[in-house]
């Protein structure tokens, strides 16, 4: 879909120096939320991130916009859950698992949905997702249990024990550091800029010469891959899933998410996931209609304030640095 | 086997009055509308309300239910819609969802979560070969395609109407014509948002009202405008029966798989052009070797 007006972008070149300071920064700011806040939901919030990470490759930095990504994160859940249930208790073999076969179902089903673009495009990930949720709960129902849900533990191995919620939540956060590093690196990448060129405009980028159905494609997995890895980390440490985890209705919240920080900036994925994670878990408690409050929310940001909250922390920091610029 | 193929008609004609409003959305103006589902559902409880107060005459509380209606989706045309017209995609899908979702939620506030059975206004059967169907079902059908035929009409001889295809074919040239778009489209927007609170309430006795109709029905509603075409009326028609049919089949070997075949049926017609690409890429490597 091609923009209306010309659009440019900064390709800012890797330093390692602040990818390092903003892991640092996003660690120390994990850390602290887990001593003030309750450790488990600081749990929740985690993989809450990693799954908004991996949404806002295909959206903030590709521009497409799918209604089905949970599919991949379900995909994930059920997955390691099954293997947890039926062939080990290792957690990393369920990991390797669930993200193994939410790689491969995407690589199959990337092939049909990035035929479409825009609502097309948005429709077919939501009936692929429908189909999902439908399979595990009927479809699969012997060997998913169905609403039921599934139960499992996961052993331990070494010190690393998701019993424990100190050394889950530091797992965890190493996972959500790792991602953030992988996904800061690609974006930062040639193949980051081919993307982010092919949000503004594919026509331009089909023009240079580049197969840009290949990069669609590879993005498509590369981002539901990473949401597959937040399924597995939700079943393992909850020891519990159900289809709800799968359910098209999620894909909301992580839309939301997305926007309240900010498309296209990680950081702003990850403020995002904190954000909604923090209203969800205080407002929905004390306010009664949540989803009134959520509807008038995204309303207001689709009409005054779409570049959600580091793209009013950027504009903020530039006018401030204008300023001083006159002064000086 | 008549049983099943009335139920998918009954099916097809509600989802045809459903999707006719967002297929003419979807053709004229690029926008994925979820708010119908809001009109849809909210008109649906309007209707169960006002049954009472009108000696339960179930046509005068359906008029009433679609007319209340009327205002409430000219205001979301007129501060929703019209205001992303020609904006990305993505916004319009939001913004439109959000609208829902506050549906959702006033019709839980209101009415309550509990899900409202709505008895059937006709309560006769008829015998066909030692089946009983249900007059109403026949009845909905029909009513179905009366209304085909009369959007046939508006379309083909009402100068409302004719504006409205042209637009669909060419909206630039319809302006330079010195008409003023929007106004049609608004008028055109209401009707079918009018539509869809029928479809809902002549629904509404074959399954039952719950705040979430509105998504469940939108759903499958997606799936026949793709299928039918987007901004293609006849198709819209043809698609929302067959894919009835094809619900009511699934259903009757397999109730729960009903909504995924519609999905199903859905990929495969997206997909159409692809699919035919790579079976003449084949069928033509197999005649260049052979």
């Amino acid at each position: 879909m091609a923009s209306p007006r010309p659009n440019t972008f900064p390709v800012a070149p890797l330093r390692k120096g602040i990818i390092a300071r903003d892991m640092a920064l996003i660690a120390v700011c994990f850390v602290l939320m887990a001593l003030f806040i309750r450790l488990h939901w600081v749990i929740d919030f985690t993989i809450f991130c990693i799954l908004v990470l991996s949404f806002d490759l295909l959206y903030g930095f590709m521009g497409r916009l799918s209604f089905g990504h949970v599919l991949y994160y379900g995909t994930g859940a059920y997955v390691a859950s099954l293997v947890l249930a039926h062939l080990s208790s290792n957690p990393f073999l369920a990991i390797a698992a669930g993200v193994a076969v939410g790689a491969a179902l995407a690589a199959v089903l990337g092939f049909i949905v990035m035929q479409t673009d825009g609502a097309p495009f948005a429709l077919i990930n939501l009936a692929f997702n429908q189909i999902g949720f439908w399979l595990v709960a009927s479809g699969f129902q012997r060997y998913t249990r169905g609403e039921d849900g599934l139960n499992t533990t996961a052993g331990a191995v070494g010190f690393i024990n998701f019993t424990n919620h100190s050394i889950a939540f530091g797992f965890l956060l190493v996972c959500l550091l790792l991602v953030f590093l992988l996904l800061k690196v690609l974006t930062l990448s040639p193949y980051g800029v081919t993307i982010r060129s092919i949000k503004e405009n594919d026509d331009r980028v089909k023009f240079l010469g580049y197969n840009i159905f290949f990069y669609k494609w590879l993005t498509f997995v590369l981002s539901s891959t990473v949401a597959a890895l937040p399924g597995t980390l939700f079943a393992i440490f909850y020891g519990f899933v159900a289809p709800t985890i799968i359910s098209p209705f999620g894909n909301v919240e992580v839309i939301f998410a997305v926007l309240i920080g900010g498309a296209g900036n990680l950081f702003g994925a990850i403020i995002g996931g904190v954000v909604y994670k923090l209203m969800s878990n205080y407002l929905a408690t004390s306010i009664t209609r949540w989803e009134m409050l959520l509807g008038i929310l995204l309303l207001i940001w689709v009409f005054k304030f779409r570049r959600g909250l580091t793209g009013y922390a950027s504009e903020l920091i530039l006018r401030f640095k204008r300023k001083q610029g006159v002064e000086a | 086997m008549l049983e099943t193929l009335i139920y998918g008609l009954t099916i097809g004609a509600i989802l045809y009055f459903f999707s006719i409003g967002l297929s003419i959305t979807f053709g004229t103006m690029q926008i994925v509308n979820f708010a119908h589902g809001m009109v849809y559902s909210v008109g649906v409880y309007l209707f169960i309300t006002f049954l009472p107060w009108l000696g339960k005459f179930f046509p005068f509380a359906l008029a009433l239910a679609v007319v209340a209606m009327l205002p409430v989706a000219f205001l979301v045309e007129r501060f929703v819609i019209r205001r992303l017209y020609g904006e990305s995609l993505d916004y319009a899908i939001i913004a439109t969802y959000a609208v829902l979702l506050i549906g959702a939620d006033l019709i839980k506030w209101v009415w309550g979560a509990m899900p409202q059975p709505v008895s059937d206004p006709l309560r006769i059967s008829v015998r066909f070969w030692e089946i009983n169907i249900p007059l109403y079902r026949i009845v909905v059908f029909l009513s179905a395609v009366a209304l085909f035929l009369g959007l046939r009409a508006f379309f083909n001889r009402s100068i409302v109407g004719k504006i409205v295809i042209a637009a669909l074919e060419d909206r630039p040239g319809v302006r330079c014509l010195g008409l003023d778009v929007n106004k049609y489209f608004s008028i055109v927007f209401v009707i079918g948002s009018g539509l869809a609170v029928l479809g809902g309430v002549l629904y509404a006795p074959i399954a039952t009202a719950e705040p979430y109709m509105g998504f469940h029905i939108l759903l499958v509603a997606f799936a026949v405008v793709i299928v039918g075409g987007m901004g293609n009326l006849t198709g819209t028609f043809i698609s929302a029966f067959v894919l009835g049919l094809v619900i009511a089949i699934t259903a009757r070997f397999w109730s729960q798989a009903a909504d995924t075949m519609v999905f199903a049926v859905m990929a495969l017609v997206l997909l159409k052009n692809s699919l035919l690409a790579a079976w003449r890429r084949l069928t033509g490597m197999a005649a260049r070797t052979g």
